[in-house]
C-alpha cells in the first residue's frame, strides 16, 4: 500500500495496555462509544457487526443537538490485530457517497510496553477532496460562522 | 463532520482564540455575512449599524487583527474582503482529518491505559 502525503495519514502510538484490552475497546460498542468522539460531543454506535461487509454506523451528539451520521462497514477483521473500514461502501458492501470517503487501517502489535497501536486513514482522489473543500466553503462557510459564534459565545 | 472538524480545530488550534473572539460580537458576525456576498467598503458595511464611524471602525480592525478580513485603501474609499484561508485550505482539511485521528488515539490510549492500570490493582 503506499502512502500519500496530501491524502492519507498516520498515527501511532504505544498504548500502555495489555493488546487484549485495546482490542476490547475497540471492538465492544459500548466502550468504543467512550473514546470515539472528543467531548463534548458523544458517539452513540448505531450498528456494529464485526465482520468482513458488516455494518459499522456511528452517529455523533453535538452539544446543541447537533447529529452527524456516518455509515459504514468493515472490509477486514484479524482479532486482536487489525480492523479495516470504510466510508465508502455500507452494510454488505453496498457503494456509499458519503460526505467524506475514507478508508482507516487499524493495527496493533505486542509491544514491550504494552501495545503498538497505528491508525493510518486513506482518503480519495485529489479530486474528491477538492470538492469537499468547495463544498466546504460555500455550503459550509456560513454554518461555520453561526457554529463558531455559538461556541464563542459560550466562552465569552 | 464539517461541524465536528470545526470542533476539532477549535479545541486544537490555540491561534483560534482569537477568531473566537472576533466571532462573538453580532456587528462582527454581521459583517462577515455581508462579505460573504462579496467585498464591501466599509461606507457600504457600516450603513446597516447605528454606531459611530470610529467604534465600527474598531470591529473592522478585530476581524483584520484576526485574519478573517483583509482591507485595502484606494483614494478615500477603503474596501474590505472575506479571507476565507482561515477555515479552508487544503493543508487544512487534512489537518483537520489529523486532529481528529489523533485525538481519538489518544483517547483510546487514556482509556486502556486507565482499564489496565485498574485491572493491575484489583
Amino acid at each position: 500500500m503506499t502512502e500519500d502525503g496530501e491524502l492519507d495519514l498516520t498515527v501511532s502510538r504505544i498504548i500502555k495496555a495489555p493488546r487484549a484490552v485495546v482490542w476490547a475497546a475497540w471492538s465492544d460498542p459500548r466502550q468504543l462509544e467512550e473514546w470515539w468522539c472528543p467531548k463534548p460531543w458523544r458517539a452513540e454506535v448505531r450498528a456494529f457487526d464485526l465482520r468482513p461487509g458488516g455494518a459499522f454506523d456511528t452517529m455523533m451528539h453535538g452539544p446543541n443537538g447537533e447529529e452527524n451520521f456516518n455509515p459504514g462497514s468493515f472490509l477486514e477483521v484479524v482479532p486482536m490485530e487489525r480492523v479495516i473500514f470504510t466510508t465508502a461502501l455500507t452494510e454488505g458492501w453496498r457503494p456509499a457517497s458519503p460526505w467524506l470517503a475514507l478508508t482507516a487501517i487499524i493495527t496493533m502489535k505486542d509491544h514491550a510496553e504494552g501495545t503498538d497501536y497505528c491508525a493510518r486513514a486513506l482518503h480519495g482522489d485529489r479530486a474528491t477532496r477538492d470538492r469537499h473543500e468547495e463544498l466546504g466553503f460555500h455550503d459550509g462557510w456560513n454554518t461555520c460562522i453561526a457554529q463558531l459564534a455559538a461556541i464563542a459565545e459560550k466562552r465569552a | 463532520m464539517l461541524t465536528f472538524i470545526v470542533i476539532q480545530m477549535a479545541n486544537y488550534q490555540p491561534g483560534l482564540n482569537s477568531v473566537f473572539h472576533a466571532l462573538a460580537d453580532p456587528t462582527r458576525r454581521a459583517v462577515l455575512q455581508q462579505l460573504m456576498h462579496g467585498p464591501a467598503s466599509v461606507t457600504e458595511l457600516a450603513r446597516p449599524f447605528d454606531m459611530a464611524l470610529p467604534s465600527f471602525l474598531k470591529h473592522i480592525a478585530v476581524l483584520e487583527a484576526c485574519d478573517l478580513v483583509s482591507s485595502r485603501k484606494s483614494g478615500r474609499i477603503r474596501t474590505c474582503k472575506l479571507k476565507p484561508a482561515r477555515l479552508s485550505g487544503a493543508e487544512r482539511w487534512l489537518a483537520g482529518q489529523r486532529e481528529i485521528w489523533e485525538g481519538r488515539t489518544d483517547r483510546l490510549a487514556q482509556y486502556a491505559e486507565t482499564l489496565a492500570s485498574k485491572e493491575k490493582r484489583s
